[in-house]
């Protein structure tokens, strides 16, 4: 007899707790959250944005002498115009098409 | 004396004779020989020390002053004295102290003209070096004028 009791006390406590689950998961479902439009509309953009994979694009090759001193950009003009002088004076020794063309190895150009 | 390129050809007596024309100017370090647009009544030769010659540029909103050329004693300066509108088209400065005989066109003309020998091998001297610096310039904005080709197809 004792046995019987305690499992219908045990089986309506089970129920109680299934009734109570049972409510709290449904409480809300006619009338959901609406995410304010900013937010929104923000969870859209980081979806759609481009993958980073750890590092940011590299920069463009004109923006390298932004960040040079002057100081050190008048000296590498100078280097340029030397290293220019002497290439020129090449040409005039032997000239040709190859020698008036040749590669530079001024940093202000590369 | 056969180190300067204005003589070359010329006898030394007789070169001798043109240098003593000119007066010795001392140009200190840092300091201007000639300036861009001054009036050019003298070409000087350099016998001592060096000279970059510079043009203005714009660099980050500032004028600065970038050199052209370098010249090395025996060779000579300011060519815009015997050319006219006889205006120096740069700028000529002594990194540190120089020395130049300065030869007034004045004085080269007076002497010229009783000499014409003389005066004959010196203009083919002077044609020489600007027909030599011509080409190099030349060759020097075709390199550039080759790279901006290449950056606007790239």
């Amino acid at each position: 007899m004792e046995m019987l009791l305690m499992g219908v006390c045990l089986s309506v406590l089970g129920m109680a707790v299934v009734c109570l689950a049972f409510g709290a998961a449904t409480r809300d479902l006619g009338n959901p959250p609406v995410a304010a439009p900013g937010v929104e509309k923000e969870m859209v953009r980081a979806a759609a944005s481009p993958a980073r994979f750890f590092v940011d694009p590299p920069a463009l090759p004109m923006a390298a002498h932004a960040g040079v001193p002057i100081e050190a950009l008048l000296l590498q003009i100078e280097n340029h115009v030397r290293l220019e002088h002497a290439a020129a004076e090449c040409f005039l020794q032997s000239p040709s098409a190859s020698l008036l063309h040749s590669r530079t190895i001024s940093a202000f150009v590369n | 004396m056969s180190d300067i390129d204005l003589f070359k050809g010329i006898a030394p007596d007789e070169a001798e004779r043109v240098l003593a024309l000119g007066e010795l100017v001392v140009v200190g370090a840092g300091a201007e020989l000639f300036h861009l647009g001054d009036a050019a009544e003298s070409i000087y030769l350099l016998v001592r020390g060096r000279l970059r010659l510079t043009l203005p540029m714009q660099v980050r909103s500032r004028e600065e002053n970038v050199l052209v050329e370098e010249c090395s004693a025996g060779q000579t300066v300011g060519w815009s004295a015997l050319t006219p509108p006889y205006r120096f088209t740069l700028t000529a400065s002594a990194p540190l102290e120089a020395e130049a005989i300065a030869l007034s066109r004045e004085a080269l003309n007076a002497y010229f003209a009783a000499h014409p020998a003389t005066g004959y091998a010196v203009s083919f001297n002077v044609s020489c070096v600007i027909g030599h610096r011509l080409q190099l310039f030349q060759a020097m904005w075709l390199r550039e004028v080759q790279r901006m080709v290449e950056m606007r197809c790239a």
